[in-house]
């Protein structure tokens, strides 16, 4: 038998502390009622009769050589029980069994099994006991070991949720995005919390350590340790993500720079892709990404390239030209799958800067693979002018597709003075709206108005007062300039003009 | 003058007793020496029960009784001349038998002595050395008072006979081997005594408990009309109440005739073999049950082997062995055992003192847990 004089009262550990970071952990747990009990000493007993002679608080772990069956571990949580021991520890040989769990159930007595030898680990309880600080401290001193072998967020928190008994931790955004861990953690009632900082130093995000039930003060000092210990590795792990980001970024680049910089050659003579997910044998269907051309896009590929990978980590995904590239290749893949299948991840990335998207033909090879990226290019330049989450296929958009190569800025800036006129008339952006309607429909004002949602009349009403800033539709040499004119100014009057709807779906079809 | 008749009439009771009094296990399978015994009686006519002060104290008695597997007398029972190869055996060195008594009336071997007095044509004394089933043969109230084991006569199926001339520890071990060899069991008569020398070395009216438990039990059998209750409660207590159940009745007409009580009853929920080290010497595999106690919610664990040796409720030693647990089949009405239940059996956990020689200090430690390898004190010890 060996015993431990009890520390001072405040310092004694719970059984759930012992459970959560000291031997206890390692013991199955038969019964956890009432782990709030406090821990006084630990007694290994080798006759039933030894239980007799120890008082409260007592931990009574029963020895190997009681060896004599599931009766003889009731006996001793009856008799532990009537001296209000703190738990009972049972060779997991004896026997204890599922109508013993029932006996402590109602006894209200938490009896633990353990598979090693019973002496060796009621030191080891002893020892715990003795020096809570130590206890815990062993257990933070093993965390920061296990996270320094982890290089990536989410093993780090697989070190929380793993090593930290009854904690579930999640790494969230400041606005409550679970980065990686378990999302039980960000809904915990009972929450430990700890500020995580980017490269840059400032908060980047938080790393939550959710608990079942309100900790006891050590306990959650503990967890709140442990939290902050993990933090520099996520903060290196981060910083590490954004330049692997950067750096496969212009990896994948650069490939695609040579794969498309050789038109017209075979497939022989590509050039070997072998980064992760690029394939460039079978049937494809490209994909392009953009992003409103105001916002700068090379500094944003590492933040667009996760977000990507986070959703479709089997896809590549290439900063190109003015936004970024990928593929599917599938045997049967039509472009309509990938354009719906595009909008649904669009809707889940989270993507610092609005994206669009454009979807090429399918076709075979990477001779195959380049038209159809050069489709999805040209697509993609009609859809970034409809906002975030827009997908829309080459053939989709027809011969629209073309208008979304034009060099939108110029353009717009020339057709803001050849239409100045019009533009300066009070209802000006509506007659823009009007023009383009009637011009897409031939000039036929019938179906215009049918488009605009408007009465025939209200359309001649217009026509005739845009007839009457001197614009001349009729002409065919004037026809498609004035055409052009009026697309290129639309993205601008869709935002802001007055004309309602009307305006807003002219533009969008 | 206590001088009765055991007929054939009477086998059906003494069966049933002698299944209770076999503490749940070892009173299994032992039809058998019903119908071998009711042969013999319809034969040879009755047997006479008589007290032990009724014979002259100078009579020369020995206890009979069988060694080893009730399996094994079933495939190969005994033919009816095994008593008169003891008798001589023994003549010899003892004098002729002038009666015999059982060994232990209970379980197949309150049935042998009963058919050894009917075929020697001798008195058969109305007591015991056991009161109940133990797993050794001197583990008895005989050795308590200081009776020598030997001469030990034993014959065996195949009349291999024997005379076995040393201690009992010994005469234990050295007939168990036998016994095995000779074909699983071997029929004993042993504690070669006078008459005069049972006083206060056997427990008496072992025999007339056994047929009176036997009624009780015969009586509140399936098939009998409710209420048809036990003579001891020919009052009626229980007549025409129909709310009690079959087995309260049983129960109560139980422990009205052996002074049992009820330690609970419920559903069994565990039964298996028991990780417990059982000691070399016993034979057979340690077996653990647990019943959950409607009533009270509580816990009974029961530790068996062969015979159900102690019983704690909540984890509190209730009862044990020399005391009888038993358990009862609520279905059937039957004295049951670990090898005939399963989970989920409605059964009653019934505990029956044990005879007063046995809660003496020497009858605890012969007969007592700790002679089955139980670390612990008996509760009569413990209270003491």
């Amino acid at each position: 038998m060996s015993s431990v004089r009890p520390p001072r009262v405040a310092e004694q550990l719970t059984v759930d502390e012992l459970v959560r970071y000291g031997p206890l952990g390692r013991a199955q747990m038969l019964v956890g009622e009432d782990l709030t009990r406090r821990v006084s000493r630990v007694a290994l007993v080798s006759e039933l009769d030894q239980i007799r002679s120890h008082g409260p608080g007592t931990v009574v772990v029963l020895s190997g050589a009681l060896g004599h069956g599931a009766w003889m571990v009731e006996s001793a949580l009856r008799l532990a029980w009537e001296r209000s021991a703190s738990c009972l520890v049972s060779p997991a040989e004896t026997g204890p069994t599922p109508a013993t769990a029932q006996l402590a159930a109602r006894m209200r007595l938490p009896v633990f099994a353990v598979g090693e030898d019973t002496s060796a680990y009621a030191l080891e309880l002893a020892a715990a006991v003795a020096s809570p600080e130590a206890a815990r401290a062993r257990l933070a001193a093993r965390c920061a070991e296990l996270f320094a072998e982890r290089s990536s967020a989410r093993g780090i928190l697989g070190v929380i949720n793993g090593e930290v008994p009854g904690v579930s931790a999640a790494l969230l955004l400041p606005d409550g995005h679970v980065l990686a861990g378990q999302a039980a953690a960000a809904r915990a009632e009972h929450q430990v919390r700890v500020e995580v900082p980017g490269p840059d130093g400032r908060r980047w995000a938080d790393l939550v350590a959710g608990l079942a039930a309100p900790p006891a003060p050590t306990w959650a000092e503990s967890v709140r340790l442990i939290l902050r210990l993990a933090r520099a590795p996520l903060t290196t792990s981060v910083a590490r993500e954004r330049v692997n980001a950067v750096y496969g970024a212009e990896q994948a680049r650069t490939a695609l720079t040579a794969l498309l910089a050789r038109p017209g050659r075979g497939a022989a003579a590509e050039p070997v892709l072998d980064l992760p997910g690029w394939r460039t044998e079978g049937r494809h269907v490209a994909v392009f990404l953009r992003t409103d051309p105001a916002l700068e896009g090379a500094g944003l590929s590492p933040g667009v390239v996760s977000a990507w990978q986070e959703v479709l980590p089997d896809l590549p995904l290439a900063p190109w030209r003015d936004g970024w590239a990928s593929w599917w290749t599938e045997p049967e893949v039509e472009p309509g799958q990938v354009a719906a299948a595009l909008r649904r991840h669009l809707a889940r990335m989270r993507v610092p800067v609005p994206l669009s998207a454009g979807v090429g033909r399918a076709a075979d090879g990477g001779e195959g693979l380049r038209a159809s990226l050069e489709q999805a290019v040209l697509a993609a330049g009609a859809t970034v002018r409809l906002g975030h989450g827009e997908v829309r296929t080459f053939d989709e958009l027809g011969y629209r597709a073309l208008l979304g190569t034009l060099g939108q800025a110029e353009l717009a800036a020339a057709a803001r003075l050849v239409l100045a006129g019009l533009l300066a008339a009070p209802d000006g952006p509506v007659l823009v709206v009007t023009l383009a309607a009637v011009l897409d429909c031939g000039g036929s004002t019938g179906r215009a108005a049918a488009r605009l949602g408007l009465h025939r009349n209200t359309v001649l009403g217009r026509v005739e007062r845009i007839r009457g800033r001197g614009v001349d539709f009729d002409h065919p040499d004037q026809r498609l300039a004035l055409h052009l004119a009026c697309y290129a100014l639309l993205p601008e009057l869709a935002g802001g003009q007055t004309g309602g709807q009307t305006g807003g779906q002219a533009g969008r079809e | 003058m206590s001088e009765r008749l055991i007929t054939s009439a009477d086998v059906p009771a003494l069966l049933a007793g002698a299944e209770f009094f076999s503490t749940s296990a070892a009173g299994e399978g032992i039809d058998f020496a019903g119908v071998w015994l009711g042969d013999i009686l319809d034969h040879a006519g009755p047997v006479r029960l008589v007290a032990a002060g009724d014979l002259d104290p100078g009579t020369v008695c020995a206890a009979v009784g069988a060694m080893g597997s009730t399996t094994a007398m079933a495939e190969l029972p005994p033919s009816g001349d095994e008593p008169a190869v003891l008798a001589s055996a023994l003549a010899g060195r003892c004098g002729p038998l002038g009666a015999v008594l059982p060994l232990n009336a209970a379980s197949v071997n309150a049935l042998f002595p009963v058919a050894a007095a009917a075929l020697l044509e001798l008195p058969l004394i109305d007591c015991d050395g056991m009161g109940r089933v133990f797993p050794l043969i001197h583990q008895t109230t005989f050795e308590l008072a200081g009776l020598p084991l030997a001469p030990m006569a034993a014959v065996s199926a195949g009349f291999d006979a024997l005379l076995l001339e040393t201690g009992s520890a010994r005469a234990e071990r050295l007939a168990r081997v036998v016994a095995q060899s000779a074909g699983g069991w071997l029929l004993c008569a042993l504690y070669p005594t006078r008459v005069g020398r049972l006083a206060g070395a056997a427990i008496p009216g072992s025999v007339s408990r056994v047929l009176e438990v036997g009624r009780v039990l015969l009586a509140h059998a399936p098939g009998r009309p409710a209420g048809a209750g036990p003579v001891t409660l020919a009052g009626g207590r229980w007549q025409g109440d129909a709310a009690v159940a079959p087995h309260e009745r049983l129960l109560a007409g139980l422990a009205a005739v052996t002074g049992a009580s009820v330690l609970g009853g419920g559903r069994l929920v565990e039964v298996g073999p028991s990780v417990r080290q059982a000691a070399a010497l016993f034979p057979g595999n340690p077996v653990g049950l647990a019943v959950h106690d409607h009533d009270s919610g509580r816990l009974i664990r029961i530790e068996a082997h062969n015979e159900l040796i102690l019983a704690l409720s909540d984890g509190s030693l209730a009862a044990a062995v020399p005391d009888l647990v038993c358990l009862l089949d609520r279905g059937t009405l039957r004295m049951t055992g670990p090898g005939r239940l399963t989970a989920g059996d409605q059964v009653d956990v019934l505990v029956v003192p044990a005879a007063p020689l046995w809660h003496t200090i020497p009858g605890l430690a012969l007969g007592g847990p700790g002679a089955f390898g139980f670390p612990l004190r008996h509760p009569k010890e413990a209270a003491g």
